[in-house]
């Protein structure tokens, strides 16, 4: 039994799933679901569509250098089978994955650290900036205070007027459609008759 | 009221199911950068013999984005054109390919010959 990986997303495509397409140079591209089919039919990039494996590894937001991956590998060499050998890789298999898990983690705490950092140091510039700003206007206010007195006096409302809508005929001199079918109606594109 | 028209009627996207079947297929990228750029494939293609069943008889072809022209000046044309410009600009960037999505999922490959050979001589001894 052997699982491919799709071409387009890279998940795991077990025997009796997905789809095959086999190009006129005898590539075989694999694919877990239509939705990727379709996406490679349109001839997409994977590394350019953001829910790929491919794109996660090429824009830094997995881990893509450990010594974890040196283990599943395809191997053309046959190996005869040995109990002893199974068991022990069975083992070896659990292993790796806790400490790439852990590892996974690990890269994924740090990745996020560098982000919030990121994040609160561009808020901090942010109010800063429109702290700045309104001390320049508090100071320009001072300023202008000083120089003009301000009336106490309250303003009373003024009451609105009623208007009143009254409804009158006009005579609107009629005009005739123009079309752009009729030659000499103005709006064809030949030649004015008058 | 909700939208009376179709959305993206523009972009003369006419029928996007007619050009994605097998048949409509056209060159990837990946072939056009790993075999057909090479120099002597090139040349080749730049080449080729009179074909009366492809457009100007095979005459005039364009490697970079795999298309045939029915004239030099349609070509060159082409060249200049933003379509060309911008399958070059694809072109620059390794293709994708099936090792790459392999190699995404965490799946290598063993590229050592030599122990390949040794392999199968420690088992027979």
């Amino acid at each position: 039994m052997r699982i491919e990986k799709c071409y387009f997303c890279s998940t795991s495509v077990y025997p009796g799933h997905g789809s095959a397409f086999v190009r006129n140079d005898a590539k075989v591209f694999r694919f877990c679901s239509s939705k990727c089919n379709k996406n490679f039919k349109m001839k997409r990039n994977p590394r350019k569509v953001r829910w790929t494996k491919a794109f996660r590894k090429a824009a830094g937001k997995e881990m893509t250098i450990d010594s974890t991956f040196e283990f599943e590998k395809r191997r053309n060499v046959p190996v005869r089978y040995d109990r002893e050998l199974m068991a022990q890789t069975l083992k070896a298999m659990r292993r790796v994955g806790e400490i790439r898990q852990r590892r996974e983690r690990a890269f994924f705490k740090n990745r996020m650290a560098v982000a919030k950092e990121k994040t609160l140091s561009a808020k901090r510039r942010k109010l800063a900036a429109r702290k700045a700003r309104d001390a320049q206007i508090a100071t320009d206010m001072e300023a202008t205070e000083t120089t003009e007195e301000v009336s106490t006096e309250l303003v009373q409302p003024i009451a609105e007027k009623e208007s009143i809508r009254i409804k009158r005929k006009v005579l609107v001199p009629a005009t005739r459609k123009r079309s752009a079918l009729v030659k000499g109606e103005g709006k064809s594109m030949g030649m004015d008759l008058d | 009221m909700g939208r009376l028209r179709r959305s993206r009627t523009h972009k003369a996207q006419r029928d996007v199911h007619r050009a994605s079947r097998t048949r409509a297929r056209t060159k990837d990228l990946d072939q056009i950068q790993l075999i057909d750029l090479l120099p002597t494939n090139r040349a080749a293609l730049e080449a080729q013999p009179l074909d009366e069943e492809k457009p100007g008889l095979g005459q005039h072809y364009c490697v970079e984005c795999a298309r045939y022209f029915e004239s030099d000046v349609a070509l060159k044309v082409h060249w200049r054109g933003k379509l060309h410009k911008r399958r070059c600009k694809k072109l620059e960037e390794p293709a994708y390919t099936i090792e790459e999505a392999e190699r995404a999922a965490g799946l290598g490959r063993d590229t050592r010959k030599a122990r390949a050979v040794e392999t199968p001589m420690e088992m027979a001894t």
